[in-house]
Protein backbone atom coordinates (compact mmCIF):
# COMPACT_ATOMS: atom_id res chain seq x y z
CA UNK A 1 0.00 0.00 0.00
CA UNK A 2 0.90 3.59 -0.12
CA UNK A 3 2.05 5.91 2.57
CA UNK A 4 0.87 5.38 6.39
CA UNK A 5 -0.04 8.42 7.32
CA UNK A 6 -2.16 8.79 4.27
CA UNK A 7 -3.81 5.80 4.97
CA UNK A 8 -4.77 6.52 8.49
CA UNK A 9 -6.44 10.07 6.78
CA UNK A 10 -8.15 7.94 4.51
CA UNK A 11 -9.44 5.60 6.94
CA UNK A 12 -10.36 8.55 8.63
CA UNK A 13 -12.80 10.20 6.21
CA UNK A 14 -14.09 6.90 5.90
CA UNK A 15 -15.32 6.40 9.61
CA UNK A 16 -16.45 10.02 8.97
CA UNK A 17 -18.57 9.41 5.92
CA UNK A 18 -19.79 6.36 8.13
CA UNK A 19 -21.11 7.73 11.50
CA UNK A 20 -24.02 9.82 9.37
CA UNK A 21 -26.76 8.75 8.09
CA UNK A 22 -26.83 10.71 4.38
CA UNK A 23 -23.91 11.67 2.49
CA UNK A 24 -21.64 14.18 3.80
CA UNK A 25 -19.58 16.90 2.11
CA UNK A 26 -15.88 17.76 1.77
CA UNK A 27 -16.14 21.09 4.12
CA UNK A 28 -18.47 19.22 6.88
CA UNK A 29 -15.21 16.28 6.77
CA UNK A 30 -12.64 18.60 7.44
CA UNK A 31 -14.77 20.09 10.23
CA UNK A 32 -15.03 16.74 12.20
CA UNK A 33 -11.57 15.77 11.03
CA UNK A 34 -10.34 18.99 12.88
CA UNK A 35 -12.80 18.13 15.84
CA UNK A 36 -10.80 14.74 16.40
CA UNK A 37 -7.07 16.33 16.57
CA UNK A 38 -6.26 15.88 12.48
CA UNK A 39 -5.03 19.20 11.59
CA UNK A 40 -6.33 18.97 7.59
CA UNK A 41 -8.07 21.22 5.58
CA UNK A 42 -11.11 21.22 3.00
CA UNK A 43 -8.43 20.76 -0.09
CA UNK A 44 -6.51 18.49 1.37
CA UNK A 45 -10.03 16.10 2.36
CA UNK A 46 -11.11 16.98 -1.75
CA UNK A 47 -7.32 15.30 -2.60
CA UNK A 48 -7.66 12.24 -0.25
CA UNK A 49 -12.02 12.02 -1.04
CA UNK A 50 -10.81 12.01 -4.92
CA UNK A 51 -8.25 8.90 -4.00
CA UNK A 52 -10.83 6.89 -2.12
CA UNK A 53 -13.32 7.47 -5.49
CA UNK A 54 -10.78 5.99 -7.29
CA UNK A 55 -10.52 2.83 -5.48
CA UNK A 56 -14.04 2.94 -5.03
CA UNK A 57 -14.01 3.27 -1.46
CA UNK A 58 -16.42 6.46 -1.85
CA UNK A 59 -18.91 7.29 -3.73
CA UNK A 60 -20.50 10.86 -4.92
CA UNK A 61 -23.63 12.18 -4.65
CA UNK A 62 -23.87 15.21 -6.68
CA UNK A 63 -23.56 18.36 -4.22
CA UNK A 64 -24.67 16.38 -1.32
CA UNK A 65 -21.78 14.56 -0.67
CA UNK A 66 -20.57 10.90 -0.37
CA UNK A 67 -20.91 8.00 1.20
CA UNK A 68 -19.13 5.00 1.47
CA UNK A 69 -19.55 1.97 -0.61
CA UNK A 70 -19.71 -1.27 0.57
CA UNK A 71 -16.22 -2.04 -0.49
CA UNK A 72 -15.32 0.86 1.31
CA UNK A 73 -17.64 -0.40 4.51
CA UNK A 74 -15.59 -4.00 4.12
CA UNK A 75 -12.32 -2.38 3.94
CA UNK A 76 -12.92 -0.27 7.07
CA UNK A 77 -13.64 -3.65 8.83
CA UNK A 78 -10.25 -4.79 7.46
CA UNK A 79 -7.61 -1.91 7.72
CA UNK A 80 -5.23 -0.65 10.23
CA UNK A 81 -5.15 -3.62 12.45
CA UNK A 82 -2.85 -2.33 14.92
CA UNK A 83 -5.79 0.74 15.86
CA UNK A 84 -7.96 -2.21 15.90
CA UNK A 85 -6.15 -4.18 18.44
CA UNK A 86 -7.75 -1.96 21.40
CA UNK A 87 -10.84 -1.69 19.60
CA UNK A 88 -13.15 -4.45 21.57
CA UNK A 89 -12.24 -2.64 24.82
CA UNK A 90 -12.34 0.85 23.30
CA UNK A 91 -16.32 0.64 21.65
CA UNK A 92 -16.87 -0.92 25.06
CA UNK A 93 -15.68 2.26 27.02
CA UNK A 94 -17.16 4.01 24.47
CA UNK A 95 -20.62 2.51 25.99
CA UNK A 96 -19.58 2.48 29.40
CA UNK A 97 -19.39 6.02 29.01
CA UNK A 98 -22.74 6.35 27.49
CA UNK A 99 -24.80 4.25 30.16
CA UNK A 100 -26.71 6.41 32.23
CA UNK A 101 -29.33 4.08 34.12
CA UNK A 102 -30.02 6.46 37.43
CA UNK A 103 -30.41 3.58 40.30
CA UNK A 104 -32.67 6.08 42.00
CA UNK A 105 -34.84 7.54 39.53
CA UNK A 106 -35.03 4.07 37.71
CA UNK A 107 -34.58 5.54 34.30
CA UNK A 108 -32.07 6.18 31.86
CA UNK A 109 -29.92 3.82 29.30
CA UNK A 110 -28.01 0.52 30.14
CA UNK A 111 -26.25 -1.23 27.71
CA UNK A 112 -27.63 -4.51 25.76
CA UNK A 113 -26.82 -7.78 23.31
CA UNK A 114 -28.28 -8.05 20.26
CA UNK A 115 -29.00 -12.10 18.94
CA UNK A 116 -31.06 -12.46 15.74
CA UNK A 117 -33.32 -15.75 15.56
CA UNK A 118 -35.51 -16.89 12.77
CA UNK A 119 -39.14 -15.78 13.19
CA UNK A 120 -40.06 -19.45 13.54
CA UNK A 121 -38.14 -20.02 16.07
CA UNK A 122 -39.33 -17.11 18.15
CA UNK A 123 -42.01 -19.56 20.26
CA UNK A 124 -39.18 -21.58 21.21
CA UNK A 125 -36.32 -19.29 21.80
CA UNK A 126 -38.58 -17.24 24.20
CA UNK A 127 -39.54 -20.19 26.22
CA UNK A 128 -36.19 -21.57 26.70
CA UNK A 129 -35.47 -17.61 27.35
CA UNK A 130 -38.07 -17.93 30.39
CA UNK A 131 -36.59 -21.08 31.88
CA UNK A 132 -33.33 -19.51 32.19
CA UNK A 133 -34.38 -16.21 33.34
CA UNK A 134 -36.04 -18.21 35.97
CA UNK A 135 -33.11 -19.96 36.66
CA UNK A 136 -30.99 -16.95 37.02
CA UNK A 137 -29.09 -17.36 33.96
CA UNK A 138 -29.54 -13.63 32.82
CA UNK A 139 -28.72 -10.35 33.87
CA UNK A 140 -32.17 -8.89 33.60
CA UNK A 141 -35.32 -10.47 33.22
CA UNK A 142 -36.23 -7.36 30.66
CA UNK A 143 -35.70 -7.81 26.86
CA UNK A 144 -36.74 -5.83 24.07
CA UNK A 145 -38.17 -7.19 20.70
CA UNK A 146 -37.49 -5.82 17.52
CA UNK A 147 -39.41 -7.26 14.04
CA UNK A 148 -38.20 -6.59 10.70
CA UNK A 149 -39.99 -3.79 9.68
CA UNK A 150 -39.96 -1.38 13.01
CA UNK A 151 -39.17 1.99 12.34
CA UNK A 152 -36.09 1.88 15.04
CA UNK A 153 -32.51 2.37 14.91
CA UNK A 154 -32.21 -1.30 15.23
CA UNK A 155 -31.58 -3.25 12.06
CA UNK A 156 -33.65 -6.85 11.99
CA UNK A 157 -32.66 -8.51 8.67
CA UNK A 158 -35.53 -10.49 6.43
CA UNK A 159 -37.12 -13.28 8.16
CA UNK A 160 -35.53 -12.75 11.43
CA UNK A 161 -36.21 -11.25 14.47
CA UNK A 162 -33.95 -8.98 17.06
CA UNK A 163 -34.08 -9.57 20.55
CA UNK A 164 -32.33 -7.22 23.16
CA UNK A 165 -31.01 -8.68 26.65
CA UNK A 166 -29.31 -6.71 29.04
CA UNK A 167 -25.44 -6.62 28.57
CA UNK A 168 -23.13 -7.40 32.15
CA UNK A 169 -20.77 -4.22 30.92
CA UNK A 170 -24.10 -2.33 32.01
CA UNK A 171 -22.58 -3.54 35.51
CA UNK A 172 -19.24 -1.36 34.72
CA UNK A 173 -21.41 1.64 33.66
CA UNK A 174 -23.28 1.87 36.94
CA UNK A 175 -19.87 1.71 38.50
CA UNK A 176 -18.31 4.49 36.96
CA UNK A 177 -21.38 6.71 36.64
CA UNK A 178 -20.25 5.93 40.83
CA UNK A 179 -17.10 7.49 40.34
CA UNK A 180 -15.92 3.83 40.80
CA UNK A 181 -12.90 3.68 37.88
CA UNK A 182 -13.38 0.28 36.39
CA UNK A 183 -11.64 -1.83 34.23
CA UNK A 184 -13.21 -4.79 32.10
CA UNK A 185 -10.43 -7.52 31.95
CA UNK A 186 -11.53 -10.77 30.86
CA UNK A 187 -14.30 -12.70 29.43
CA UNK A 188 -14.22 -16.52 30.21
CA UNK A 189 -15.98 -19.68 30.72
CA UNK A 190 -16.67 -20.07 34.39
CA UNK A 191 -17.34 -23.86 35.63
CA UNK A 192 -20.21 -24.42 38.13
CA UNK A 193 -20.39 -27.67 40.47
CA UNK A 194 -23.63 -27.44 42.87
CA UNK A 195 -25.04 -23.49 41.89
CA UNK A 196 -21.28 -22.99 43.27
CA UNK A 197 -18.67 -21.34 40.75
CA UNK A 198 -15.67 -23.31 40.54
CA UNK A 199 -12.79 -21.73 38.43
CA UNK A 200 -12.50 -20.49 34.69
CA UNK A 201 -11.71 -23.00 32.41
CA UNK A 202 -10.61 -20.23 29.79
CA UNK A 203 -10.31 -16.87 29.89
CA UNK A 204 -9.68 -13.81 26.95
CA UNK A 205 -8.68 -10.22 27.67
CA UNK A 206 -10.66 -7.54 26.40
CA UNK A 207 -7.64 -5.66 25.90
CA UNK A 208 -5.84 -8.17 23.53
CA UNK A 209 -8.00 -9.06 20.99
CA UNK A 210 -9.88 -7.64 17.78
CA UNK A 211 -13.09 -9.88 18.50
CA UNK A 212 -15.41 -9.64 21.63
CA UNK A 213 -14.30 -12.81 23.94
CA UNK A 214 -17.94 -14.10 24.26
CA UNK A 215 -18.40 -13.45 20.72
CA UNK A 216 -15.64 -15.94 20.37
CA UNK A 217 -17.05 -18.85 23.62
CA UNK A 218 -20.77 -18.56 22.00
CA UNK A 219 -19.29 -19.42 18.69
CA UNK A 220 -17.48 -22.33 19.89
CA UNK A 221 -20.13 -23.74 21.88
CA UNK A 222 -18.49 -23.89 24.54
CA UNK A 223 -21.48 -23.38 27.58
CA UNK A 224 -23.89 -25.86 28.78
CA UNK A 225 -26.35 -23.71 30.21
CA UNK A 226 -28.93 -25.73 30.52
CA UNK A 227 -27.20 -28.04 32.43
CA UNK A 228 -26.39 -25.56 34.67
CA UNK A 229 -30.39 -24.69 35.05
CA UNK A 230 -30.79 -28.28 35.52
CA UNK A 231 -28.56 -30.02 37.76
CA UNK A 232 -26.87 -26.97 39.18
CA UNK A 233 -23.36 -28.30 37.58
CA UNK A 234 -21.53 -26.91 33.91
CA UNK A 235 -20.36 -24.12 31.99
CA UNK A 236 -21.75 -20.68 31.78
CA UNK A 237 -20.27 -17.51 30.26
CA UNK A 238 -19.10 -15.23 33.28
CA UNK A 239 -17.06 -12.08 32.50
CA UNK A 240 -14.52 -9.85 35.20
CA UNK A 241 -13.49 -6.52 35.96
CA UNK A 242 -11.19 -4.90 38.22
CA UNK A 243 -12.20 -2.24 40.60
CA UNK A 244 -9.57 -0.22 43.15
CA UNK A 245 -9.83 -2.33 46.28
CA UNK A 246 -10.34 1.25 48.19
CA UNK A 247 -14.47 1.33 46.49
CA UNK A 248 -15.23 -2.30 47.03
CA UNK A 249 -17.98 -1.00 50.02
CA UNK A 250 -18.80 1.44 46.93
CA UNK A 251 -19.47 -1.06 44.73
CA UNK A 252 -21.33 -3.45 47.17
CA UNK A 253 -23.59 -0.25 47.56
CA UNK A 254 -23.86 0.11 43.60
CA UNK A 255 -24.54 -3.88 43.28
CA UNK A 256 -27.20 -4.04 45.87
CA UNK A 257 -29.03 -0.96 44.23
CA UNK A 258 -29.01 -2.81 41.03
CA UNK A 259 -30.84 -5.67 42.74
CA UNK A 260 -33.92 -3.52 42.89
CA UNK A 261 -34.06 -2.26 39.23
CA UNK A 262 -33.92 -6.33 38.32
CA UNK A 263 -30.45 -6.29 37.22
CA UNK A 264 -28.48 -9.50 38.82
CA UNK A 265 -25.38 -11.67 37.86
CA UNK A 266 -22.41 -10.21 39.79
CA UNK A 267 -21.13 -13.28 41.76
CA UNK A 268 -19.41 -11.48 44.57
CA UNK A 269 -16.73 -8.72 44.98
CA UNK A 270 -12.82 -10.75 45.82
CA UNK A 271 -10.62 -9.34 47.98
CA UNK A 272 -7.44 -6.63 47.35
CA UNK A 273 -5.34 -8.39 44.66
CA UNK A 274 -7.15 -12.11 45.28
CA UNK A 275 -6.98 -14.46 42.15
CA UNK A 276 -10.88 -15.43 41.44
CA UNK A 277 -11.36 -18.80 40.20
CA UNK A 278 -7.50 -18.56 38.45
CA UNK A 279 -8.38 -15.58 37.21
CA UNK A 280 -5.74 -12.99 38.60
CA UNK A 281 -6.43 -9.79 39.74
CA UNK A 282 -3.80 -6.58 40.01
CA UNK A 283 -2.20 -6.20 43.46
CA UNK A 284 -4.44 -3.14 44.88
CA UNK A 285 -7.47 -3.84 43.39
CA UNK A 286 -10.63 -6.36 43.70
CA UNK A 287 -12.01 -8.58 41.11
CA UNK A 288 -15.53 -8.54 40.67
CA UNK A 289 -17.01 -11.84 38.35
CA UNK A 290 -20.35 -11.61 37.05
CA UNK A 291 -22.33 -14.47 34.78
CA UNK A 292 -23.49 -12.54 31.26
CA UNK A 293 -26.54 -11.76 29.93
CA UNK A 294 -26.37 -13.94 26.88
CA UNK A 295 -26.20 -17.34 29.04
CA UNK A 296 -29.93 -17.23 28.09
CA UNK A 297 -29.07 -16.97 24.50
CA UNK A 298 -26.22 -19.50 24.73
CA UNK A 299 -28.81 -22.00 26.67
CA UNK A 300 -31.47 -21.37 22.88
CA UNK A 301 -28.23 -22.48 21.12
CA UNK A 302 -27.37 -25.36 22.87
CA UNK A 303 -31.05 -26.59 21.96
CA UNK A 304 -29.80 -26.03 18.44
CA UNK A 305 -31.43 -22.91 17.46
CA UNK A 306 -29.83 -21.37 15.56
CA UNK A 307 -28.57 -17.60 17.03
CA UNK A 308 -26.41 -14.78 15.72
CA UNK A 309 -25.64 -12.83 18.64
CA UNK A 310 -23.72 -9.20 18.65
CA UNK A 311 -22.63 -8.83 22.42
CA UNK A 312 -21.85 -5.35 23.85
CA UNK A 313 -24.01 -4.19 20.90
CA UNK A 314 -24.95 -0.55 21.70
CA UNK A 315 -27.21 1.62 24.47
CA UNK A 316 -30.97 1.50 25.33
CA UNK A 317 -33.54 2.76 27.64
CA UNK A 318 -34.28 0.34 30.34
CA UNK A 319 -37.99 1.14 30.80
CA UNK A 320 -38.62 0.43 26.86
CA UNK A 321 -37.33 -3.28 27.94
CA UNK A 322 -40.44 -5.43 29.71
CA UNK A 323 -39.94 -8.69 31.40
CA UNK A 324 -40.20 -11.90 29.11
CA UNK B 1 -4.66 -29.20 33.05
CA UNK B 2 -4.24 -26.76 35.68
CA UNK B 3 -4.98 -27.72 39.46
CA UNK B 4 -7.89 -26.09 41.64
CA UNK B 5 -6.48 -23.17 43.59
CA UNK B 6 -3.87 -22.22 41.28
CA UNK B 7 -4.00 -19.53 38.50
CA UNK B 8 -4.99 -20.04 35.03
CA UNK B 9 -2.29 -20.81 32.72
CA UNK B 10 -2.21 -18.01 29.33
CA UNK B 11 -1.19 -18.65 25.90
CA UNK B 12 1.86 -16.72 26.23
CA UNK B 13 3.04 -19.62 29.64
CA UNK B 14 2.41 -22.41 27.47
CA UNK B 15 4.42 -21.42 24.95
CA UNK B 16 7.36 -20.34 26.78
CA UNK B 17 7.23 -24.13 28.12
CA UNK B 18 7.17 -25.53 24.94
CA UNK B 19 10.19 -23.15 23.50
CA UNK B 20 12.20 -24.04 26.69
CA UNK B 21 11.55 -28.07 25.12
CA UNK B 22 12.30 -27.73 21.89
CA UNK B 23 15.68 -29.43 21.09
CA UNK B 24 15.63 -29.57 17.10
CA UNK B 25 18.74 -28.17 15.59
CA UNK B 26 18.45 -26.91 11.95
CA UNK B 27 22.46 -27.99 11.52
CA UNK B 28 22.03 -31.43 12.53
CA UNK B 29 18.50 -32.25 11.23
CA UNK B 30 17.85 -33.80 14.76
CA UNK B 31 15.54 -33.02 17.88
CA UNK B 32 12.57 -32.39 18.95
CA UNK B 33 9.68 -30.37 17.19
CA UNK B 34 6.40 -29.39 18.58
CA UNK B 35 3.13 -29.91 16.82
CA UNK B 36 -0.27 -29.44 16.67
CA UNK B 37 -2.41 -32.76 16.53
CA UNK B 38 -6.03 -32.93 15.08
CA UNK B 39 -8.36 -35.95 15.00
CA UNK B 40 -10.71 -37.15 12.45
CA UNK B 41 -12.84 -40.15 11.98
CA UNK B 42 -11.29 -43.07 10.61
CA UNK B 43 -13.94 -42.94 7.50
CA UNK B 44 -13.14 -39.67 6.21
CA UNK B 45 -9.29 -40.30 5.93
CA UNK B 46 -9.41 -40.01 2.31
CA UNK B 47 -10.58 -36.76 2.42
CA UNK B 48 -8.80 -35.10 4.72
CA UNK B 49 -5.43 -36.52 3.30
CA UNK B 50 -6.12 -35.17 -0.15
CA UNK B 51 -6.36 -31.98 1.52
CA UNK B 52 -3.47 -32.22 3.48
CA UNK B 53 -1.73 -32.62 0.67
CA UNK B 54 -3.12 -29.99 -1.48
CA UNK B 55 -2.49 -27.52 1.27
CA UNK B 56 0.66 -28.83 2.77
CA UNK B 57 2.18 -29.19 -0.88
CA UNK B 58 0.81 -25.60 -1.97
CA UNK B 59 3.27 -24.38 1.07
CA UNK B 60 0.39 -23.21 3.98
CA UNK B 61 1.73 -24.77 6.74
CA UNK B 62 5.06 -24.49 8.30
CA UNK B 63 7.17 -27.85 6.95
CA UNK B 64 5.08 -30.47 4.54
CA UNK B 65 5.90 -32.88 6.82
CA UNK B 66 3.07 -34.86 9.13
CA UNK B 67 3.11 -37.80 11.39
CA UNK B 68 0.10 -40.26 10.96
CA UNK B 69 -1.58 -42.01 14.06
CA UNK B 70 -3.68 -44.66 14.07
CA UNK B 71 -5.78 -46.38 16.99
CA UNK B 72 -3.86 -47.60 19.97
CA UNK B 73 -1.12 -45.04 19.00
CA UNK B 74 -0.17 -42.24 21.72
CA UNK B 75 0.79 -39.14 21.18
CA UNK B 76 2.17 -36.63 24.30
CA UNK B 77 -0.64 -37.92 26.68
CA UNK B 78 -3.29 -38.83 24.21
CA UNK B 79 -4.12 -42.28 23.05
CA UNK B 80 -5.70 -42.30 19.52
CA UNK B 81 -9.66 -43.87 20.14
CA UNK B 82 -10.96 -46.88 18.11
CA UNK B 83 -12.27 -45.16 14.39
CA UNK B 84 -10.45 -42.17 14.82
CA UNK B 85 -7.02 -41.31 13.17
CA UNK B 86 -5.05 -38.83 14.39
CA UNK B 87 -2.46 -36.50 12.32
CA UNK B 88 0.55 -33.97 13.44
CA UNK B 89 2.04 -30.91 11.95
CA UNK B 90 4.64 -29.14 13.08
CA UNK B 91 3.64 -26.14 14.59
CA UNK B 92 5.36 -22.48 14.25
CA UNK B 93 6.27 -22.02 17.70
CA UNK B 94 8.71 -24.52 16.79
CA UNK B 95 10.58 -21.58 14.78
CA UNK B 96 10.85 -19.50 18.22
CA UNK B 97 12.27 -22.34 20.01
CA UNK B 98 15.20 -22.89 17.89
CA UNK B 99 15.77 -19.24 17.68
CA UNK B 100 15.53 -19.44 21.72
CA UNK B 101 18.35 -22.14 21.52
CA UNK B 102 20.46 -19.59 19.76
CA UNK B 103 20.66 -17.36 22.63
CA UNK B 104 17.93 -15.17 20.79
CA UNK B 105 14.94 -13.33 23.53
CA UNK B 106 12.16 -13.70 20.93
CA UNK B 107 9.05 -12.40 22.24
CA UNK B 108 5.96 -14.92 20.33
CA UNK B 109 3.28 -12.38 20.13
CA UNK B 110 0.19 -12.62 18.39
CA UNK B 111 -1.70 -15.03 16.32
CA UNK B 112 -3.63 -13.61 13.71
CA UNK B 113 -5.88 -13.74 9.75
CA UNK B 114 -3.54 -12.84 7.42
CA UNK B 115 -5.01 -11.20 3.89
CA UNK B 116 -3.36 -12.37 1.20
CA UNK B 117 -4.10 -10.82 -2.54
CA UNK B 118 -1.91 -11.78 -5.37
CA UNK B 119 -0.44 -14.48 -3.75
CA UNK B 120 1.28 -11.57 -1.48
CA UNK B 121 0.83 -11.56 2.24
CA UNK B 122 -1.09 -7.63 2.28
CA UNK B 123 -1.90 -7.44 6.40
CA UNK B 124 -3.40 -9.15 9.82
CA UNK B 125 -7.44 -8.16 9.85
CA UNK B 126 -8.00 -10.14 12.83
CA UNK B 127 -5.42 -10.36 15.72
CA UNK B 128 -5.54 -12.36 19.39
CA UNK B 129 -2.31 -11.88 21.53
CA UNK B 130 -1.37 -14.62 23.35
CA UNK B 131 -0.41 -12.75 26.59
CA UNK B 132 -4.94 -12.27 26.30
CA UNK B 133 -6.02 -15.77 25.67
CA UNK B 134 -5.80 -19.14 27.67
CA UNK B 135 -6.74 -20.55 24.48
CA UNK B 136 -4.51 -20.65 21.23
CA UNK B 137 -5.18 -17.65 19.31
CA UNK B 138 -4.90 -19.99 15.80
CA UNK B 139 -7.60 -22.11 17.44
CA UNK B 140 -9.93 -19.05 18.29
CA UNK B 141 -10.05 -18.18 14.49
CA UNK B 142 -9.99 -21.44 13.11
CA UNK B 143 -13.71 -21.21 14.98
CA UNK B 144 -14.50 -17.85 13.54
CA UNK B 145 -14.80 -18.73 10.43
CA UNK B 146 -12.72 -16.36 9.49
CA UNK B 147 -10.18 -18.08 7.15
CA UNK B 148 -10.62 -19.16 3.06
CA UNK B 149 -7.54 -21.48 2.57
CA UNK B 150 -9.26 -23.56 -0.06
CA UNK B 151 -9.66 -20.07 -2.12
CA UNK B 152 -5.92 -19.11 -1.25
CA UNK B 153 -4.56 -22.18 -3.16
CA UNK B 154 -7.43 -22.09 -6.14
CA UNK B 155 -7.01 -18.28 -6.80
CA UNK B 156 -3.98 -16.46 -4.54
CA UNK B 157 -6.64 -14.12 -3.11
CA UNK B 158 -8.11 -15.30 0.39
CA UNK B 159 -7.07 -15.45 3.82
CA UNK B 160 -4.90 -17.51 6.04
CA UNK B 161 -3.75 -18.11 9.68
CA UNK B 162 -0.58 -16.89 10.59
CA UNK B 163 1.19 -15.72 13.65
CA UNK B 164 3.42 -13.09 14.73
CA UNK B 165 7.05 -12.67 16.97
CA UNK B 166 9.60 -9.66 17.84
CA UNK B 167 12.96 -10.17 18.18
CA UNK B 168 15.68 -7.32 18.96
CA UNK B 169 17.50 -5.22 16.36
CA UNK B 170 20.65 -5.99 17.45
CA UNK B 171 20.12 -10.00 16.63
CA UNK B 172 18.85 -9.68 13.20
CA UNK B 173 21.97 -11.35 11.90
CA UNK B 174 21.87 -14.11 13.90
CA UNK B 175 17.88 -14.01 12.77
CA UNK B 176 18.45 -14.28 9.55
CA UNK B 177 21.07 -16.93 9.24
CA UNK B 178 18.73 -19.08 11.45
CA UNK B 179 15.87 -18.68 9.37
CA UNK B 180 17.75 -19.25 6.51
CA UNK B 181 19.26 -22.44 7.88
CA UNK B 182 15.55 -23.50 8.91
CA UNK B 183 14.48 -23.02 5.03
CA UNK B 184 17.04 -25.15 4.12
CA UNK B 185 15.19 -27.69 6.06
CA UNK B 186 12.21 -27.17 5.20
CA UNK B 187 10.78 -24.97 7.11
CA UNK B 188 9.06 -23.12 3.88
CA UNK B 189 6.29 -21.27 6.08
CA UNK B 190 8.33 -18.19 6.83
CA UNK B 191 5.94 -15.52 5.26
CA UNK B 192 7.90 -11.76 6.05
CA UNK B 193 10.23 -10.40 7.96
CA UNK B 194 10.12 -6.93 8.74
CA UNK B 195 12.55 -4.40 8.92
CA UNK B 196 13.27 -2.69 12.51
CA UNK B 197 10.60 -0.22 14.06
CA UNK B 198 8.64 -0.75 10.56
CA UNK B 199 5.19 -2.42 10.70
CA UNK B 200 4.69 -5.57 9.34
CA UNK B 201 1.13 -6.51 7.92
CA UNK B 202 0.22 -3.37 10.24
CA UNK B 203 1.14 -4.44 12.86
CA UNK B 204 3.20 -2.20 15.00
CA UNK B 205 6.40 -3.80 16.74
CA UNK B 206 8.23 -2.40 19.77
CA UNK B 207 10.57 -0.33 19.29
CA UNK B 208 14.20 -1.48 17.99
CA UNK B 209 12.80 -4.61 16.99
CA UNK B 210 12.26 -6.49 14.35
CA UNK B 211 8.43 -8.90 13.51
CA UNK B 212 8.94 -12.28 11.66
CA UNK B 213 5.14 -13.67 10.20
CA UNK B 214 4.87 -17.21 10.47
CA UNK B 215 2.41 -19.44 8.09
CA UNK B 216 0.20 -20.92 10.82
CA UNK B 217 0.63 -25.06 11.09
CA UNK B 218 -3.49 -25.12 11.70
CA UNK B 219 -3.80 -23.92 8.24
CA UNK B 220 -4.63 -27.52 6.65
CA UNK B 221 -6.74 -28.14 9.71
CA UNK B 222 -8.58 -24.88 8.81
CA UNK B 223 -9.04 -25.94 5.00
CA UNK B 224 -10.43 -29.32 6.06
CA UNK B 225 -13.00 -27.19 8.53
CA UNK B 226 -13.67 -24.72 5.73
CA UNK B 227 -14.63 -28.17 3.78
CA UNK B 228 -17.27 -29.05 6.24
CA UNK B 229 -15.25 -32.17 7.76
CA UNK B 230 -15.44 -33.32 11.52
CA UNK B 231 -11.85 -32.16 12.50
CA UNK B 232 -10.81 -31.50 16.40
CA UNK B 233 -7.27 -30.14 16.43
CA UNK B 234 -5.02 -29.45 19.80
CA UNK B 235 -2.73 -26.67 18.55
CA UNK B 236 0.83 -26.45 20.41
CA UNK B 237 -0.08 -30.14 21.88
CA UNK B 238 3.42 -31.97 22.38
CA UNK B 239 7.22 -32.48 21.35
CA UNK B 240 7.98 -35.12 19.41
CA UNK B 241 11.29 -36.36 17.54
CA UNK B 242 11.01 -34.53 14.05
CA UNK B 243 12.91 -38.35 13.03
CA UNK B 244 9.09 -39.54 13.19
CA UNK B 245 7.56 -37.20 10.68
CA UNK B 246 7.36 -37.98 6.90
CA UNK B 247 6.83 -35.85 3.68
CA UNK B 248 3.21 -36.13 2.84
CA UNK B 249 4.11 -37.19 -0.47
CA UNK B 250 4.95 -41.00 1.68
CA UNK B 251 1.74 -40.68 3.04
CA UNK B 252 -0.26 -43.45 1.40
Amino acid sequence: MTNPQIERKLIEIMRVITEGDKPIGARNIADELNERGYGIGERAVRYHLRILDERGLTKKHGYAGRTVTELGKKELKEALIGDRLGFVITRIEDLIYKTDYNLESKSGNVIVNLSNIDKNDFDDVVEIMRYASKGGAIISPRVRIFEEDEDSDIYVPKGKIAIATVCSITFDGLLLKSGIPVKPAYGGILELKDHEPTRFTDLISYNGTSIDPIKIFMSRHSTSVLDVLETGTGKMLANMRQIPASAVEKANEVLELAKLSGINGAIKIGNEGEALFGAPVDAGRSGIPVLVGVNAIAAVEETGIEVNTYPVSTVMEYSTMSEI
Amino acid sequence: MHKNNSNIQFTSSKIEDLMFKTTFDPNTGKGDVIVNVSFIDEKSRDEVFNIFKMVLTSGLSVTPYVKILNQGDLIGETVIEKGKIGIATVCSITIDGVLLKAGIPIKPKLGGIVQIRDGKPVRFTDVLTYASTTIDPLEVLMSQKLTSITHVIRTSNGNILANLREGPMAARDDIEHILSDLVDVGFSGILEVSEPNTSILDVPVERDHLGIVVIGGTNPMAAVQESGISIHTNAMSTLIDISELIHIDEVA
